[in-house]
């Protein structure tokens, strides 16, 4: 069989032809966009290469990278020397300026990253003993927090993930849910009267471009 | 007036040659018109004297007007056929479904710099190009595309074919020799090596179909073939035919055997150090050479312009002429209505459509079927234009096929390209000539 000379030739040239006729799955992006799910965000997959070995080399880029901070990993680098597993997802700029540094050997820092601002941790600590440390009870806890802080800073919200052991994902998710919850400090009073007068302007306006938009909504 | 000075000496010479001949052509054509408009009878008269140079001169001119057409659509068959092959779109972008990128390329050829590199011999760099694409337009010259539609018919002409394509080595060498760069004459030399390689075989294949015709000029060859599918010399030939189509490959420069002028390399062969419409004449050549090669393919073995099977002539049942005063009244209306007609459906069936768009559409696709009615008109009516219309499908069924192999198979390495043509193409040409003179003699025919 495979000694017919040209045989692999009239094979392969069959195969480019089926290709020729096969439908084709490229999307025309710009005019045609796919139909997924407006919640889609794609979905999480480890590749492996051919010899079988993960590609992930836990360089957090990945993790740094998710809106919504829902990756966390653990692994070994590509010699197989640390076992790296970072416990709740949450800063990853942090762990980013470790994992550079446990590659290279030096630091590497990254301009992107702002490290947030300490806080006395003494009223955290108080309430967090007086909730028994219950992610069950995080409604309390952020209460009680934002009564002590005036706000929840996210120094507190680390510590409350580390605490409680709930993911500072779930914990940012129950905050942001609540209209009470505020993750900025209020303004100050004073301004209070300064807002109030900006406000029957910041009206007519929008009443003007809901009148030119005719009802219309701008994507 | 220094301004014309001075743009006259930033001319490479290509364009000087081409800015002096085509006013000079322009001339000579009015003032043909105007002579026979004048002097009516007796300038047709000795034109009918002369009719090898009219002839001549014409088909050269039709047919240095019809490569980059032909170039152009070659080129967008590629690039469409191949990311067709490859599971991509392709162009798709310029032009309904991309038609016009190819052209858009070429523009772009034109606007790019043209460089000569120091220490290149530039008489020779720029008339290699020059060389190598009037070789292949003079090879065409020969080649009958329909009963009576061919430039020159000599007794000789196959071989006056293979002798003229066998000047583009000469253009190949002048290229890579001339441009100063090793890489350059090396790819010139290995191009040169290729070329007369497989030459040999490529001649020494159709001779068979040379002592089958016992003729050498292409037209009677074509007769030879008159009747059915089974008269084709494919079929009394396959091997010439296999060895011929191999040697055509290696000779236009094809994938598995593009060896010359690799096109994912980064040296280009003899044009590495070619840029602008020089390097544009070469890949012109190249791409007028697949479509020539491919019409010789046909014509040799295919049967040129004959039919596969012997179609039921159809009479028109309506002759134009005798709508009398009608006729006119259809010239009129027919653009008008058609335009309507077909522009209707889109501008009722879909509510966005605006009605100048409708009319556009309209206007396009009247224009669309006028061109199918009329080639089909031609077609029925006229020997020539069936002819034609036959050589340009079989014709570009081959182009397909080259594109097909491109898309498909791996280079091969220089040695094996050597080996294939002197071990294997080489005895199977000559095994054919003996075995198709043996039968010859034998049958008597």
């Amino acid at each position: 069989m495979s000694f017919i000379p040209g045989l692999g030739i009239v094979r392969g040239m069959a195969l480019t032809l089926r290709r020729f006729f096969a439908p084709k799955a490229t999307i025309r992006y710009p005019e045609v966009k796919a139909d997924i799910p407006h919640k889609f965000r794609g979905r999480l997959q480890l590749l492996y290469d051919e010899w079988g070995t993960l590609k992930c080399e836990t360089c957090f880029q990945c993790a740094q990278a998710c809106p919504v901070e829902c990756i966390d990993m653990g692994g070994m680098d590509t010699k197989g020397r640390y076992h790296v597993h970072w416990g709740a997802a949450e800063t990853y700029g942090e762990r980013r300026e470790e994992s550079a540094l446990r590659r290279s050997g030096r630091p590497v820092p990254d301009p992107a990253f702002v490290r947030f601002a300490e806080i006395d941790p003494a009223p955290l600590e108080a309430i967090l003993e007086e909730h028994d440390h219950d992610p069950a009870r995080m409604l309390a806890i952020l209460e009680a927090t934002q009564a002590a802080y005036g706000h929840l800073p996210v120094a507190a919200l680390k510590r409350i993930s580390e605490a409680t052991g709930a993911w500072y994902a779930m914990i940012y998710g129950t905050a942001s849910y609540y209209r009470h919850l505020r993750f900025e400090a209020p303004a100050a009073l004073d301004q209070a009267a300064e807002v109030a007068a900006r406000r029957p302007a910041e009206d007519d306006y929008r009443a003007a471009l809901d009148a030119s938009l005719s009802g219309r909504r701008p994507d | 007036m220094t301004a014309v000075a001075r743009a006259w000496g930033r001319l490479t010479l290509p364009g000087k040659v081409v800015f002096t001949v085509v006013p000079l052509l322009a001339l000579l054509v009015a003032a043909t018109v105007i002579g026979i408009a004048v002097f009516g009878g007796a300038v047709l008269d000795i034109l009918a004297a002369n009719i090898g140079i009219v002839r001549f001169v014409l088909v050269a001119t039709i047919l240095l007007l019809a490569a980059p057409p032909i170039a152009f659509v070659i080129i967008y068959l590629e690039m469409k056929v191949i990311a067709l092959m490859n599971l991509r779109i392709g162009p798709d972008r310029v032009g309904p479904w991309g038609t016009l990128l190819s052209t858009v390329h070429g523009l772009k050829v034109l606007m790019k710099e043209d460089f000569t590199p120091t220490g290149a011999d530039a008489v020779v760099f720029t008339w290699a190009p020059v060389v190598v694409f009037t070789a292949s337009i003079l090879s065409a010259l020969v080649l009958p595309f329909a009963p009576g539609l061919f430039g020159q018919d000599f007794s000789i002409a196959l071989l006056y074919f293979f002798a003229v394509g066998g000047l583009t080595v000469v253009g190949l060498l002048m290229g890579g020799w001339s441009s100063f760069n090793k890489y350059s004459l090396l790819g010139g030399l290995r191009a040169a090596a290729q070329m007369v390689s497989y030459e040999i075989p490529l001649t020494l294949s159709v001779v068979g179909v040379i002592i089958l015709a016992g003729t050498m000029s292409l037209d009677r060859i074509v007769d030879q073939q008159a009747g059915w599918l089974g008269d084709w010399f494919v079929f009394r030939q396959p091997l010439g035919f296999l060895v011929f189509f191999i040697a055509a490959t290696a000779e236009g420069n094809r994938t598995p055997f593009d060896m010359t002028e690799a096109d994912q390399e980064i040296v280009a062969g003899y044009a590495t150090e070619y840029s602008g419409m020089r390097f544009g004449f070469f890949f012109f050549a190249e791409y007028i050479n697949v479509f020539i090669l491919s019409a010789l393919t046909v014509i040799l073995f295919f049967g040129g312009w004959h039919a596969p099977l012997s179609l039921p002539q159809i009479e028109l049942a309506l002759d134009p002429g005798s709508l009398g005063i009608g006729l006119l009244f259809l010239v009129a209306l027919a653009p008008v209505v058609g335009t309507l007609l077909l522009g209707a459906p889109f501008y009722l069936l879909r509510s966005a459509t605006k009605w100048w768009h409708a009319l556009i559409i309209g206007f396009a696709l009247f224009n669309v079927v006028v061109v199918l009615a009329v080639v089909a008109w031609a077609t029925i009516s006229f020997d020539w234009a069936a002819g034609l219309v036959w050589v340009l499908v079989k014709t570009f069924g081959f182009v397909f096929l080259f594109v097909w192999l491109r898309g498909t198979l791996p280079r091969v390495r220089v040695d094996q390209l050597m080996g294939l043509a002197w071990k294997w193409l080489l005895p199977a040409s000559l095994l054919n000539l003996f075995v198709t003179a043996a039968a010859v003699v034998l049958v008597g025919g």
